[in-house]
């Protein structure tokens, strides 16, 4: 049953949002899609007056690009691997430190430091993690000036130094640095996130458990995570969105050449294909790629819904 | 499942929407612009009007106190020109923002630029081609009551170093589009030092800087005698030295997957195989910082932009420089065939609907490219070469140049190395994918050097992937 | 044994296992927590070093872990090359306006999406939730010549109202209100009290460590976003912190000096880093006092 007063108040409340999401997202969707189905559109050979024609070209030509399936499949590779990664750490992090009494308000602290850390300074950081020095890798004159502070910490604990990122460097390295640096750039936001969602679980429940002495996996796992849950919904599906968009993260690695320096382009992500597109301008390419991205999260986002609603207590 | 439904019916709807506006604007027509110079100078030049010229660069601080003390200069003559001078960001900041720009007509009226970028802008018709300009005799009066001839005079065209000047037409139409502002090279830094106690000679062909190599690694057998800063540039100059083609302003723009391209590019890799050389994103680091190095692996010569002669300068110890620093002109393949990268900004004037504006915007230009004042010392303190030959005339330049040597004045160096070589300044074809092109060729040339077997079919692989990513996004 | 003894001295030794089960347990959870902000900390940590560096010794290819001669005069160099006051001053603005705004539309409408019934509701809020999905580089074209037709450019309105509506966050208070059991709202609505009193009272009281969190990535997003203000708003009078530190430090020969653009960097997060101190108490404190629920 609805009642109309409901209908118009919410429509009332629900105005300044529409208003400002029809100008500045619904048109610019619209203005996309349009784009897409012009034939090779760009904005500045629109500019000269130039017109297009209507079709699915733009289309074809991203699904014709002989590094389209490397890029999907990178794309699913991350999400795939850095959503579960980060939420369970970043889970585990916010629940240890919601448990603590002493150093609570210092390590809390500390968990908010990375927001006010600047991304050139996470960049930089990681070039001297991973990176390795020297040249003629493999070779008898193999050079190593450097082995970069990851490789020194296998090496102190007895391992052999892998090749992350440099030439020579395996996709699966390469994919584990990716890995590592997504999570450990999306922890701070996430652990933000579940903290907050924590301190609202009322501790009457807790209360209750300690009386009832049930264990702390049990009250981890019937009281904890459901009430979490859709703080916890929230943060998957952000998460999986966010790394659908993949590509800032890896050119901060692996820079424009989006690869090792003897495969560019082996970590090519879709957002990173729109970007190539859109350097030459050709916005209708480019909005083809994004609209098949698009299809792709939203039929990801629905499922995830699905299997999320199934779970989520409200 | 319903809500799945929604979204579809929404997709068809606006899909049958679009193909309705489109069919009606079907009769598509080529975008290629004849070669007619889209600019012609009003009657009476500039007429004096107020008008407000905005200038995009990425110029530092200390840069934009030179620039706004000739602004000043500049107002003298033309109180009525405002300029307002914007730091964008990066080259590409500038880029992006003007390519954003141009559709909404909101583009500044002069902007620093590569050539791909105004091949870029052209896509919209937006630059303003100089021809007219520098060809018109009519005279605009100053505010000091002296005349002004709009066009460059002979001498003036004389003055400019003739490689940057004709950077401003290769964009396959043979019309003027940009005048070159201050640019850079690549050149060779050597230990001296090392050199001169090694009784070695300063490579000027590739030969000899095969045989160099070769003694170095017998007297220092730990290291990499050459570090190279672009591989890029690298690919670039070698198909300008040998002359093979590289890429086309024309119709069929991407020309580098040929057999002398190929020959050299085995060349290099047999000589990396060998352990002469490195370049930077094979070595993992600045290679300047091998050619610096004190202690460990080191190189003792180093190729790389001479506007980056402070970054190739050892740190002091005790005081004192542990070399002395040399530089030359980079190798080349024959002496009548010198061949050196021209970089840095150019200055190109958008179309604007007032041709007042458009005017007093050349105006500025003009000025200051042709200004040996303002060229020294901008030159001076940007460590980029001046565009001009006559700069030598300016007094504190000259004192400039007479001060270089391999320590505190090593940029002064490079600016005379520069200035000596002035014949051998090359630019490639610009046009919308060049930049790519300059791309693939540097992921190419880094690819290839590293191969270890199945060379041939390797490079020949690795070229038709470079000229396929090439037609791709071309 | 007396099963009775036997079943005492169980209880005993379960008691004493479980007492240093809990002290095992206590330590590995600060050994993970340690090890975890360490972890979390270093890029902070590079950011300090770094902007106590000379450039040069930032340049070498190997990286060292504390700077061999102590720039404190990068700091003073920040700050008189960048107009550090101006640019802090433009950033507050736009950054308290946006959020301020922003959360009176997010509450507004995760209100009506959590307890409101409507038609089309779900529908609704699903497409919200599928333009989210879409890169937002793709916006930025069309977003600015809608600005421009606007007479928008320059204005700190450009500033903040095409980004006052987040999808993200009206999902996340929604969420959070859907935890709120309904009876209150009812019982609010028989008692007379209006709506926008009992989202005032009962909500957003409820909400507030949400409401925080969007506080600070709101207030975050104003001090790094780049790409936008740069486009429509980069005059001396609007310009905003990162545009302002990003292109202050570029060095004679094109490149950044990056120890220098570090100190200021860690300059503006100062005041930033505090206001999170003062967050954080309130993020901890706020809901675990009300407990209206349950």
């Amino acid at each position: 049953m609805v009642d109309s007063k409901q209908q118009w108040k919410a429509w009332l409340y629900l105005s300044p949002a529409i208003a400002i999401l029809l100008v500045f997202t619904v048109w610019p969707i619209f203005n996309t899609v349009r784009m897409s189905l012009l034939e090779g559109y760009s904005g500045l050979k629109a500019a000269a007056g130039m017109t297009f024609e209507f079709g699915l070209g733009n289309f074809q030509k991203v699904i014709e690009y002989r590094r389209f399936l490397q890029c999907l499949q990178n794309t699913a590779l991350l999400c795939v691997l850095t959503v579960p990664v980060s939420t369970l750490l970043a889970l585990l992090i916010a629940v240890a430190l919601n448990s603590i009494k002493p150093l609570q308000k210092i390590l809390q602290t500390i968990f908010f430091l990375p927001y006010v850390t600047n991304s050139i300074a996470i960049g930089m950081v990681f070039a001297a993690m991973f990176n390795i020095v020297g040249s003629f890798y493999g070779t008898e004159n193999e050079i190593i000036v450097t082995a970069g502070i990851i490789n020194n910490v296998i090496e102190f604990f007895g391992g052999k130094p892998v090749n992350w990122i440099n030439y020579g460097s395996t996709y699966v390295a390469n994919i584990t640095v990716m890995v590592v640096y997504i999570v450990w750039n999306a922890l701070p936001f996430k652990i933000l996130v579940l903290l907050g969602g924590l301190q609202s679980i009322n501790k009457q429940y807790y209360d209750a458990a300690k009386v009832d002495g049930t264990p702390r996996r049990r009250v981890f796992a019937r009281i904890t995570v459901p009430l979490l849950s859709p703080m916890l919904a929230y943060v998957i599906i952000t998460g999986f969105i966010g790394g659908f968009k993949e590509y800032t993260s890896i050119v901060g690695i692996f820079g424009e050449q989006m690869g090792p320096p003897d495969d560019a382009g082996r970590l090519n992500t879709m957002v990173g294909f729109i970007y190539d597109a859109l350097s030459t301008n050709s916005q209708g390419r480019a909005s083809a790629a994004a609209l098949i991205l698009f299809g792709i999260i939203l039929a990801v986002t629905l499922f995830n819904n699905n299997v999320i609603k199934k779970h989520t207590h409200y | 499942m319903r809500r799945l439904l929604a979204m579809l019916m929404l997709v068809v709807l606006v899909v049958s929407m679009l193909a309705a506006c489109g069919g009606s604007g079907n009769n598509s027509t080529d975008g290629n612009k004849q070669a007619v110079a889209n600019f012609d100078v009003p009657e009476g030049g500039y007429d004096g009007s107020a008008v407000e010229i905005t200038f995009y660069h990425t110029m530092g601080q200390n840069l934009r106190d030179v620039l706004d003390f000739y602004i000043t200069e500049f107002n003298k003559l033309y109180p009525n020109i405002k300029i307002v001078s914007e730091q964008v960001g990066g080259y590409d900041d500038v880029r992006e923002q003007i390519s954003t720009e141009i559709p909404a007509g909101n583009q500044p009226n002069i902007a620093y630029c590569y050539p791909d970028h105004v091949a870029l802008y052209n896509l919209a018709g937006a630059v303003t081609t100089l021809d007219n300009l520098i060809a018109s005799k009519v005279e605009v009066t100053r505010a000091d009551g002296s005349k002004e001839i709009v066009g460059l005079t002979d001498e003036q065209k004389a003055d400019f170093i003739e490689g940057y000047y004709n950077e401003g037409k290769q964009f396959g139409d043979d019309l003027m589009y940009t005048l070159p502002l201050s640019k850079s090279t690549e050149v060779l830094y050597y230990n001296k030092t090392f050199f001169d106690a090694n009784g070695l000679t300063v490579p000027t062909t590739w030969d000899e800087l095969e045989k160099v190599c070769e003694q170095i690694k017998k007297i220092d057998a730990e290291s990499i005698p050459l570090g190279y800063d672009s591989e890029a540039n690298w690919f670039i100059t070698m198909c300008e030295q040998s002359k093979s083609p590289y890429t086309s302003a024309k119709e069929d723009h991407y020309l580098f997957n040929n057999d002398t391209n190929k020959a050299f590019v085995k060349k290099f890799n047999d000589w990396y195989n060998k352990g002469y050389l490195t370049t930077q994103t094979l070595y993992g680091a600045y290679t300047s910082g091998l050619f610096t190095a004190q202690e460990g692996i080191k190189s003792y010569m180093s190729i790389g932009s001479s506007a980056g002669a402070t970054h190739q300068r050892p740190d002091k110890v005790d005081g004192n420089y542990p070399f002395e620093v040399g530089i030359a002109t980079i190798p080349q393949l024959s002496a009548d065939n010198k061949k050196v990268i021209s970089q840095g900004p150019s200055l190109c004037i958008f179309q604007k609907s007032n041709p007042q504006e458009v005017m007093a915007s050349w105006l500025f230009v003009k000025f200051l490219t042709t200004n040996v004042d303002f060229q020294a010392e901008f030159g001076m303190a940007s460590g980029y070469v001046p565009v001009l030959k006559s700069v030598g005339q300016n007094e504190v330049y000259a004192e400039y140049l007479k001060s270089a040597d391999g320590g505190d004045y090593v940029s002064a160096l490079a600016a005379k190395v520069c200035l000596d070589q002035q014949d051998a300044y090359y630019t490639s074809p610009a046009f919308n994918g060049s930049s790519t092109a300059r791309d693939q060729v540097g992921a190419l040339m880094s690819k290839c050097l590293v191969l270890t077997s199945d060379i041939d079919k390797q490079i020949d692989n690795a070229f038709q992937d470079a000229i396929d990513e090439c037609e791709y996004n071309g | 044994m007396d099963k009775r003894v036997m079943k005492a001295k169980n209880m005993q030794q379960a008691s004493l296992r479980s007492r240093t089960g809990k002290l095992t347990v206590q330590f590995f959870t600060y050994l993970f927590l340690i090890v975890m902000a360490l972890i979390v900390l270093f890029p902070f940590y590079w950011m300090i070093i770094s902007s106590l560096k000379t450039l040069e010794e930032y340049r070498l290819n190997v990286p060292t872990f504390w700077p061999k001669r102590i720039m404190f005069s990068n700091y003073a160099e920040a700050f008189t090359t960048a107009n550090l006051g101006d640019l802090f001053v433009n950033t507050m603005i736009v950054g308290v306006s946006s959020t301020l705004l922003s959360l009176i539309i997010t509450v507004l409408s995760a209100f009506a999406f959590a307890r409101l019934e409507f038609k089309g509701r779900d529908t609704l809020f699903t497409l919200l939730l599928a333009t989210m999905m879409i890169p937002g580089e793709l916006f930025t074209i069309t977003n600015y010549t809608t600005v421009t037709q606007l007479n928008w450019m320059n204005t700190y309105t450009v500033l903040v109202v095409p980004f006052l509506v987040s999808v993200f966050y009206i999902f996340l208070l929604r969420q959070n209100f859907l935890q709120i059991p309904n009876e209150l709202y009812l019982a609010a609505k028989v008692d007379g009290t209006s709506d926008i009193k009992y989202l005032w009272k009962v909500m957003v009281p409820l909400a507030l460590p949400t409401l925080i969190s969007i506080t600070i990535l709101k207030m975050m997003g104003a001090w790094n976003s780049y790409m936008w203000p740069r486009l429509v708003a980069n005059d001396e009078a609007h310009r905003l912190i990162t545009n302002g530190l990003r292109n202050a430090f570029t060095t004679t020969s094109g490149d950044v000096n990056y120890p220098v653009q570090m100190a200021a960097v860690a300059l503006v997060s100062a005041p930033l880093f505090l206001v999170f101190i003062f967050l954080r108490k309130y993020i901890m404190a706020g809901v675990s006092r009300s407990g209206i629920k349950g």
